[in-house]
């Protein structure tokens, strides 16, 4: 067991990091809105940790750096990204759909470009040699998955408060939301703020986690990345993101393993290793024309109490599940 | 500044805006018919470099599968780019077929077709740097046959040189416009195109072949894409299996920048954006690619239809 977690820590906890990022997605995805921006605020987030822990909270070299310090510069981290979601989000969130993706990835490119020439983040070499408050990776476990709980239980609550209800009329449809009384500005600012938060918070911790920070944690790759955790996963309810998150975290080290192990064969391994980036393509794909609601989708949900009660249902037709995320 | 320098940003920032203004067209082509974004317009852009590469007898480098292969011929360069580019617009028509055609008959969300197309950007970003590996790869020096390095454009006097890339990439990038124009605006094709575009329903039962209609739109906007990956290939270098990425997220700027699905806009914002950057003064050029997307953003809140776009009216 011991092996297992020091074989496999890090990619433990980069599953956890990754559903938290998924989360911080989903969150704006709740009120309809695409938004791209998360690597932005992680970036911030780690760049806030990495500079506070480097040159403000300087320890004795050698000596471990305390938790409570990095639980702190989480909070900082995730209030300035939140305070950033404010001024960014307001003029930002009166555009609709593909507009304001867009909005968004120029947010993250120039969030990126900031990064690469102020003297600050230490420019594209970024800041390298963060001090580390555990002996063994496995361990920032105590920290990402209570912090992964926490989230999804507050989402998960979410979905059924006013607040929440408010962020999925929004979503189905806005023009009515607004004529029953929902404000769609301030919901929508609501939501890209929360997301804001946990993934400024959850880079605060990544800096930390990966030890060096540099302009390539914030990219548009990583905003794709992350939005395809949560759309295979499934953008229904929350734990889509999650589950997303983590499985196509551990995928490529799965195939990479398998390959290892000689389950296949090795030319087919080679190219499970090689190629992990293609296959991950290629399943983006096929999860937008097969499965448009993703793994966790309410058709799943529907079968499952259908069959409890001892019918058999056919399958949603394409024309139900394909409306997907009722975002236009 | 002085008249060289003026002169010399002024024909620098036509000729990169000119660039950006045959790519963001290929965006355009398929946004005014299927009101989508098409992500993968930039991995065809890449390849489209690749195939110019391979066809004016470029060697593959170490790395790869097909590690230190060229093909048995060169071509010379304007057949290679047309062919390249032929061959960029082919692979755009598979990707209508594969990843958007099956989206479009379930009508699916936009949202989920954008995926899908960044599915297709993953996948072929990454097949080439299986197949070719990441380092950067040049064009032979004498690719533009017969041209010199730079030439002239002031008087021998008081000489204003310009890299004969840029001219080439002018000169190619301004026919191109005009036949897209003309085959657009004069054409039956165009004509078409045009119908499908407006109302591909209409246009269906008006005896128009949508599906065709739509998959010429595709090849085109390839066609461009592979033109323009040539060019900028050709003039400074490809510089791997990524460099599309990060020029298609400036072509997403140029065609925000000019109105969504407008044809004049695309290329009205290609030239603003290629001016804005040659024009930015040399002690902030570390911030040159932040250009395009402050210009986004400021549009976009400002003006979010763009420069010469439609408002959209929200319909209940």
């Amino acid at each position: 067991m011991a092996t297992f977690f020091n074989t496999y820590g890090f990619l433990i906890v980069s599953m956890l990091l990754a559903a938290l990022l998924a989360l911080s997605l989903y969150l704006p995805l709740m009120a309809g809105q695409l938004s791209l921006a998360s690597p932005g605020f992680y970036a911030l987030g780690g760049y806030i940790a990495a500079v506070l822990s480097t040159r403000v909270f300087v320890t004795q070299p050698g000596g471990l750096f305390p938790v409570p310090l990095v639980l702190l510069e989480m909070l900082i981290g995730g209030l300035a990204s939140g305070v950033l979601a404010i001024i960014v989000g307001v003029p930002a969130l009166r555009l609709r759909g593909i507009y304001l993706a867009l909005a968004t990835i120029a947010f993250i490119e120039i969030v990126q470009v900031l990064a690469l020439n102020l003297e600050i983040t230490g420019g594209a070499v970024g800041i390298f040699g963060i001090p580390q408050p555990f002996k063994t990776q496995i361990e920032y476990i105590w920290i990402a998955a209570p912090l992964l709980l926490i989230v999804a239980l507050f989402v998960y609550r979410l979905e059924r408060t006013r607040v929440g209800r408010a962020f999925i009329a929004i979503r189905e449809d806005e023009l009515a939301a607004d004529a029953m009384g929902v404000n769609p500005t301030t919901n929508k600012v609501l939501a890209f703020t929360m997301g804001a938060i946990v993934a400024g918070t959850v880079g605060a911790l990544g800096a930390h986690f990966l030890n060096t920070w540099n302009a390539r944690q914030g990219t548009f790759d990583a905003s794709i990345g992350y939005l395809a955790f949560v759309l295979i996963g499934g953008s229904w309810t929350f734990l889509g993101p999650v589950l997303g998150g983590m499985a196509l975290t551990a995928l490529p080290e799965v195939l990479r393993s398998m390959s290892d192990n000689g389950a296949l064969p090795s030319w087919l391994g080679e190219f499970m290793k090689d190629g992990r980036f293609i296959i991950y393509g290629f399943l983006l794909v096929l999860g937008t024309v097969f499965l448009p609601q993703g793994f966790v989708s309410p058709a799943l949900f529907e079968r499952r109490s259908k069959r409890k009660e001892g019918k058999e249902v056919p399958p949603a037709s394409p024309a139900q599940r394909g409306q997907g995320l009722g975002v236009s | 500044m002085d008249l060289t320098s003026f002169v010399q940003s002024l024909l620098n920032g036509l000729s990169i805006g000119s660039v950006y203004a045959i790519f963001a067209l290929g965006y355009t082509l398929v946004f005014s018919i299927l009101g989508i974004i098409n992500f993968a317009h930039a991995a065809v852009f890449t390849l489209g470099a690749y195939f110019t590469y391979a066809l004016v007898g470029g060697a593959v480098g170490f790395n790869g599968l097909l590690a230190n292969k060229a093909l048995p011929f060169g071509l010379p360069f304007a057949l290679a780019l047309i062919l390249g580019s032929v061959l960029a617009g082919l692979v755009a028509v598979i990707i209508e077929v594969l990843a958007f055609r099956p989206l479009r008959a379930k009508r699916a969300d936009p949202l989920l077709t954008l995926v899908s197309s960044l599915g297709v950007a993953i996948l072929i970003t990454n097949l080439i740097q299986y197949l070719v590996g990441a380092e950067p790869y040049s064009f032979p020096s004498n690719t533009y046959e017969g041209l010199p390095p730079a030439i002239n454009f002031g008087t021998p006097n008081s000489p204003i040189p310009i890299r004969s890339a840029q001219v080439v990439i002018f000169g190619v990038s301004v026919v191109i416009l005009v036949i897209l124009t003309f085959i657009i605006n004069y054409t039956q094709f165009g004509k078409a195109l045009r119908a499908v575009a407006e109302d591909a329903t209409t246009a269906s039962l008006l005896g128009i072949n949508t599906d065709f209609y739509i998959l010429l739109a595709f090849f085109l906007s390839g066609f461009l894409g592979g033109v323009a990956g040539t060019l900028v290939g050709s003039s400074v270098t490809i510089a791997g299996p990524y460099f599309g990425i990060s020029f298609g997220l400036k072509g997403l700027a140029v065609i925000v920048l000019g109105g969504l699905g407008s044809i004049p806009g695309a290329v009205a914002g290609g030239l603003v954006i290629g001016l804005a950057e040659s024009f930015l003064p040399a002690e902030l050029s570390s911030y040159r690619d932040a250009v395009a997307f402050a210009v986004l953003f400021i549009v976009l809140l400002i003006r979010p239809r763009g420069l010469l776009g439609r408002t959209q009216i929200q319909k209940v």
